[in-house]
């Protein structure tokens, strides 16, 4: 193992961390275990790919790029695992909320982003993210006109999951 | 739940502050990548090794332990042989095809160039090995003949009835490969389509 990749890793690690681990919940419904193992599988990935890096995009793009592939390719592989219940959910997510934060607000939105298809969860993410349509789209492979009605639709569906939620 | 987009950015945002690494254990990391290096090794090149040892185990039995006579059992250990090679052949495309999956390509490049892969992988699975295993079982039905002279009658029906065992085996395997294929290349076909829909 090389020494001198450890250390751009290592700070990639520390500056991309919370956000990856935040994606990986709001993709796996607040499941922390499974997020904490996917954000895991993410950063193998980046520490993989390191040399690889041009510069061509941002660091950030490109880390998106590794979290997007790796969260589907991972759904694929675990597709057979059991799913959790809504209880379930609402539990683990509550553990989330509790240790890490008083906002009793981020578990429904997880459990809402989750409702959603895999693809959009990931979309919606990075728009949560502040990522424009661009970002987006070079990070999709589809044009930015496309993002952006596909953005407005995953919100409105989105909006539409939070407010039968209030209702409930 | 306030469900105005602005209000779930700052939830979002928000959420995310509290959620600052604690003191990373890179050690652990670091170990972690060394195994996952092993295992994606093992997922390239653990089938071409199976392979590879089979091919030489088998043309050092036919030159040193079994050298066989006869031009019909030569063709056989042939016919054997040349379908090892060919699926050597057939899994170093695989491999290529496989590298060509970039995690660093956009979802939508990915995703076709998972399609073609597992396609033919499926492709791998219903047509080239059930070809190679013909081949193999003529093959090695032509040697018969040969070792039946010089082996007992009942040891050369007891292979015989192993292999048949060995080749329903080999059918459930081929056909759980299938589905397991047919499974991915479903998912892919559905995440390509909510990609461009």
């Amino acid at each position: 193992m090389r020494k001198s990749k450890n250390e751009p890793f290592e700070k990639i690690y520390r500056h991309h961390h919370p956000m990856v681990l935040q994606m990986c919940l709001g993709f796996v419904k607040g499941d922390k275990d499974t997020a904490n193992d996917l954000a895991q599988e993410i950063f193998i990935s980046v520490w993989s790919h390191l040399d690889t890096f041009r510069g061509a995009s941002s660091y950030k793009t490109w880390i998106y790029r590794i979290t997007v592939n790796t969260c589907l390719n991972y759904v694929k592989k675990e597709s057979k695992k059991r799913t959790l219940s809504t209880l379930e959910i609402e539990n683990q997510t509550a553990n989330v909320a509790t240790e890490k934060t008083i906002d009793d607000q981020i578990p429904k939105l997880y459990n809402a982003i989750g409702q959603l298809k895999k693809i959009d969860r990931l979309i919606i993410m990075m728009v949560l993210e502040n990522q424009d349509y661009e970002s987006i789209s070079e990070v999709i492979g589809i044009n930015p006109i496309n993002v952006r009605v596909k953005i407005h639709r995953i919100k409105k569906r989105l909006e539409k999951i939070l407010k039968n939620d209030i209702d409930e | 739940m306030n469900s105005d987009f602005k209000e779930l950015k700052r939830t979002w945002e928000s959420s995310k502050k509290s959620m600052e690494p604690s003191t990373a254990n890179f050690d652990s990391l670091y170990k972690k990548i060394k195994s996952k290096e092993k295992e994606n090794y093992f997922f390239y090149y653990g089938t071409i090794t199976i392979l590879l040892t089979t091919l030489i185990v088998i043309s050092l039995f036919f030159y040193y332990v079994a050298p066989v006579q006869e031009i019909l059992s030569r063709i056989g250990a042939g016919l054997m042989i040349s379908g090892l090679i060919f699926r050597i052949f057939i899994e170093i495309i695989s491999i290529q095809k496989a590298k060509q999956i970039n995690i660093l390509d956009s979802t939508l490049k990915t995703a076709e160039n998972s399609f073609q892969f597992h396609q033919f992988r499926k492709i791998i699975h219903q047509v080239i090995a059930p070809i190679i295993i013909v081949l193999y079982t003529v093959g090695f039905y032509m040697i018969t003949p040969e070792f039946s002279v010089y082996m007992k009658f009942w040891n050369v029906v007891l292979i015989d009835i192993s292999y048949v065992v060995i080749g329903i085996i080999l059918f459930f395997i081929i056909r759980k490969g299938i589905k397991e294929e047919m499974q991915k290349l479903t998912d892919i076909v559905k995440l390509k389509n909510e990609i461009t829909e």
